[in-house]
């Protein structure tokens, strides 16, 4: 039986349920390991909705400060906005008190360098040791600097920085009618505003309210949007926007209320801007081979990391990329606006679109490249990792394989991919194909094998 | 061994200088072991010094209480009297004050009231400390974590109170001038000029975050600095001291004169007694014989207890308040029963306003009827194991005196006495003399010299 992950400190931060493990001396010094890193100077501080937010803020400003840092507290706020607004004042970085998806007992310490990325892997393993060796920085008196509450314009200079790339008076000029739920989370104080101020629709929200708790699973997923689809058969709403906790995973909803596929809404916002921006595209290995279809009718290439944001982000700056994303987690990141992965960039350009061309969302997916998708999870013990993959490379000899991030394994017409969590002690399984019965097929084969 | 660190973990809390010993963990660790310790259910009230360190250490201490699921009530920037009101005033679980109190800049420390604003007591302090030491502290689950709310209001709310308690509007026509040592007095004297009209003159005033003027400590040496040279050329009643969180005072003369910090009880308990006949006074063994002298004239009890703030408060506890007429250091810390029995310098240097008022004396006039008392204090290094033969010799030596032997040895005579003691902070002896008249000067080289001779 695999231990649960009720606590993480590793490549990602720190991630966990706050009381017993996720505690305040553990973000205290975390922080003042962060404070200590990136230096003294202005370090941008904010959070998601969750209660546990206001109580980690505190602790994260006090090592922050500890370390002889400037406390910028921005308070609620979607994680990209954060993001932009670190870049924007030249501060030394950030850290965002969310834990993005998961459920409303964990919290975390996503953790951001002085242009508002991810620490990249080398950035992390150094924070890691500094955090391991708790020789920090440790201002005096005379050297500690204050908390300060900023940020009004952040909200702001992010949408200004969206709405730049999309042709706002066309967006407005259809008026259309979108449905929304924010989950209660951070989007909840800047999605209404954005998409009826500055877009012009007309809007049907739900969970909007920062101070409520999660009213659904935080996980924006088909199975957790009922209420979503519900509203946009009720109001006849032409699309439906469904964020995470902090804003930067999106999820879509069809005209006749169905949950798009992830990987579709990311192809949708690719089909969208590769004709009118240069560069390559760069997803991670389990987004669908639809991407490849697309850059290739635009005579473009396709780049593929390992699974993480930090990891497509940091391909997508070596090459100069015109859009990234990852597929199954709802992820568009736009260089543009951002290197980060943000809800607001894809409601902008999904409306463009579908401005533009005048058709519904379930005409624009049925244009799209199709191919049968399968997500799975199957959990496994430690030590058994290796056993695994190395089984599973055996039962298909001669098939292209990438090593980058656990194994995938390439047919012409297919592909599967197995690696395990590193936030959970379980293997993520994906497989795609050209054919629903080959995709079954090589699933239950993968599964059989795995189990 | 030194490592040049400088922190203090004890019964009294924590303290250190910031950055250099006293770091955010500790601070995180002593507030949750609090957090740990109070009852849940009612809120806790934090309040800090204008240290820059103190909204380090508050960030630290509002997210450990929080953790602790406790609602916490920040008053910012005030004096650690008005955070033991608030905590009366809002039937608080208890309290944080977020001061290094008359320490220099770059100190801070941590100091906990229990529910009725008083310091804990000895059993209290220690099950916190060992709450501390075992780190097992009762953090909640993220649904039953506590709130923030900051009040602004207890600065007033405490000045409604003072002002039922002395006659504002007859203590205003004096002309006081008041060292605030940059510490939080200056935020409630300034008050007290718009809300009251009083007349007090300011200096050092400006809230004191990265440096103070000069040290914040009650001594008549600091008062000498800057405050006694201003009172006679600008004509005032009197001068004023405070330390940086305002529970402690010393004071210059009309004549601009500064006064041994020894004075302030004894002065207050010859303003007091008078109106509590019979009652107690307590003190410790190092402060002035002279409290015995005013404490006879009204037929008052002094009694004395080992040093230290924690000593004084358990002896509190032992009697019912009613007994007692007042309690205090010779650091010029008083607490008076007519305003909630802690240490209160505001309360102080009103009490002492109110006793000018009412005898129509200056307080050159008033000192001038108390019989000059020198004393001498020194301090010597000296290894721990040598302590025991030392105080056995002193004590056969001085035999002929009345022995005390619960805090090192103190040996009184009729005029005179000497108090050896430890020190609880730093591997140091004390020797304190004092004599009615002149300087004791032959017996506190006697005994440094036999200190020195044994250590």
């Amino acid at each position: 039986m695999a231990r649960e992950h009720l606590l993480k400190i590793g490549v990602s931060g720190v991630r966990g349920v706050v009381g017993d493990f996720l505690t305040p001396g553990l973000a205290l010094s975390f922080a003042q390991a962060f404070g200590t890193y990136v230096g003294r100077g202005r370090v941008v501080v904010g959070r998601d909705t969750r209660t546990s937010g206001p109580m980690l803020q505190h602790a994260v400003a006090s090592g922050l400060l500890a370390a002889g840092c400037e406390v910028i507290n921005v308070g609620v706020m979607p994680t990209p906005t954060i993001q932009l607004y670190i870049a924007h004042t030249g501060a030394k970085g950030g850290i965002c008190l969310t834990a993005s998806h998961n459920p409303p007992e964990y919290n975390a310490l996503k953790l951001f360098n002085k242009d508002g990325f991810f620490f990249n892997q080398y950035e992390r393993t150094e924070l890691i040791d500094l955090y391991h060796q708790s020789s920090f920085d440790e201002a005096m008196n005379h050297e500690i600097r204050e908390v300060r509450k900023q940020g009004a314009t952040a909200q702001k200079i992010h949408a200004q920085r969206v709405l730049s790339f999309v042709d706002v008076d066309l967006i407005r000029s259809k008026k259309f009618r979108v449905a929304l739920d924010s989950v209660n989370g951070a989007g909840s104080v800047m999605s209404p505003e954005f998409l009826t101020a500055q877009l012009g629709c007309e809007l049907h929200a739900i969970a909007i309210d920062p101070t409520k708790v999660f009213p659904r699973i935080a996980e924006p997923r088909p199975d957790t949007l009922g209420d979503l689809s519900e509203l946009v058969r009720s109001t006849g709403a032409a699309i439906g926007f469904a964020q995470d906790p902090d804003g930067d995973r999106l999820a879509v909803v069809d005209e006749r209320g169905e949950v798009l596929d992830n990987d579709d809404v990311l192809g949708l916002v690719v089909k969208h801007v590769l004709p009118r921006f240069p560069g390559d595209v760069v997803v991670n290995l389990t987004t669908s081979s639809v991407m490849e279809d697309l850059a290739a009718a635009n005579g473009r290439k396709v780049f593929r990391t390992a699974v993480g944001e930090a990891n497509v982000v940091d391909m997508m700056l070596a090459v100069k990329s015109a859009i990234g994303g990852e597929g199954s987690n709802g992820g568009v990141i736009f260089p543009g606006v951002h290197y980060c992965r943000d809800s607001y960039t894809g409601m902008a350009f999904l409306l463009e679109l579908m401005a533009q061309t005048g058709k519904s969302v379930t005409e624009l997916v049925a244009q799209l490249p199709r191919y049968y998708r399968k997500l799975g999870r199957v959990t496994f013990e430690h030590g058994r990792l290796g056993t695994l993959m190395q089984a599973l490379e055996e039962q298909f000899p001669g098939v292209v394989a990438d090593r980058t991030d656990g194994l995938k394994l390439i047919w012409p017409d297919a592909w599967i991919h197995v690696r395990a969590s590193n936030t959970e002690p379980l293997l993520r399984l994906a497989a795609e194909a050209k054919s629903a019965q080959r995709m079954e097929d090589l699933y239950a084969q993968v599964t059989q094998l795995l189990t | 061994m030194s490592t040049g660190k400088i922190l203090r973990i004890s019964q009294v809390g924590l303290r250190g200088v910031v950055g250099r010993g006293l770091s955010a963990s500790h601070v995180m660790d002593f507030a949750s072991a609090f957090g740990t310790f109070l009852e849940p259910g009612r809120p806790v009230v934090v309040g800090r010094d204008p240290r820059a360190s103190g909204c380090m250490i508050r960030e630290g201490v509002v997210g450990a209480l929080m953790a602790c699921g406790h609602d916490v009530v920040d008053l910012g920037v005030v004096s650690s009297p008005v955070i033991q009101h608030a905590i009366v005033r809002m039937d608080g679980a208890g309290g944080i004050s977020i001061s290094a109190s008359h320490n220099a800049a770059e100190w801070n420390a941590l100091r906990f009231f229990g529910p009725r604003g008083v310091y804990l007591s000895s059993a209290e302090s220690s099950e916190l400390l060992d709450i501390y030491h075992l780190k097992k502290f009762r953090y909640q689950n993220w649904d039953q974590l506590g709130s923030l709310r900051e009040d602004a209001s207890a600065l007033d709310a405490y000045l409604d109170d003072l002002a039922r308690v002395y006659e504002l509007d007859k203590l205003r026509r004096f002309k006081v001038v008041v060292d605030c040592c940059n510490g939080t007095s200056s935020l409630i004297l300034r008050r007290m000029n718009e809300r009251f009209g009083f007349q007090l003159i300011l200096i050092n005033e400006k809230l004191g975050s990265a440096t103070f003027a000069h040290e914040p400590n009650t001594s008549s040496a600091t008062v000498a600095l800057q405050l006694a040279p201003l009172v006679k050329p600008l004509g005032a009643d009197a001068g004023f001291l405070f330390d940086a969180d305002s529970d402690r005072i010393a004071f210059a003369t009309e004549e601009g004169v500064p006064v041994s910090e020894e004075v302030v009880l004894p002065l207050l308990a010859d303003y007091l007694l008078p109106k509590a006949a019979g009652k107690l006074v307590i003190t410790n063994l190092s402060s002035t014989m002279l409290l015995e002298e005013i404490a006879a004239r009204h037929s008052g009890k002094v009694i004395r207890v080992p040093v230290g703030r924690q000593a004084a408060i358990d002896a509190l506890s032992g009697y019912r308040p009613e007994q007692i007429a007042l309690a205090g250091e010779g650091t010029g810390a008083v607490m008076m029963p007519q305003f909630r029995f802690v240490y209160d310098g505001i309360a102080s240097m009103l009490a002492i306003l109110s006793m000018m008022e009412e005898r129509r004396q200056t307080l050159s006039r008033i000192l001038a009827s108390y019989p000059p008392y020198s004393i001498l204090k020194g301090e010597l290094p000296i290894s721990s194991s040598r302590i025991p033969a030392l105080m056995m010799d002193l004590r056969n030596r001085y035999a002929s005196g009345t022995v005390d032997s619960t805090d090192g040895l103190r040996v009184s005579w009729p005029d005179h006495w000497f108090h050896v003691r430890v020190s609880q902070t730093e591997p140091i002896i004390r020797v304190i003399v004092e004599q009615r008249g002149d300087a004791p000067v032959e017996l506190f080289e006697s005994l440094m010299d036999q200190v020195r001779s044994l250590r």
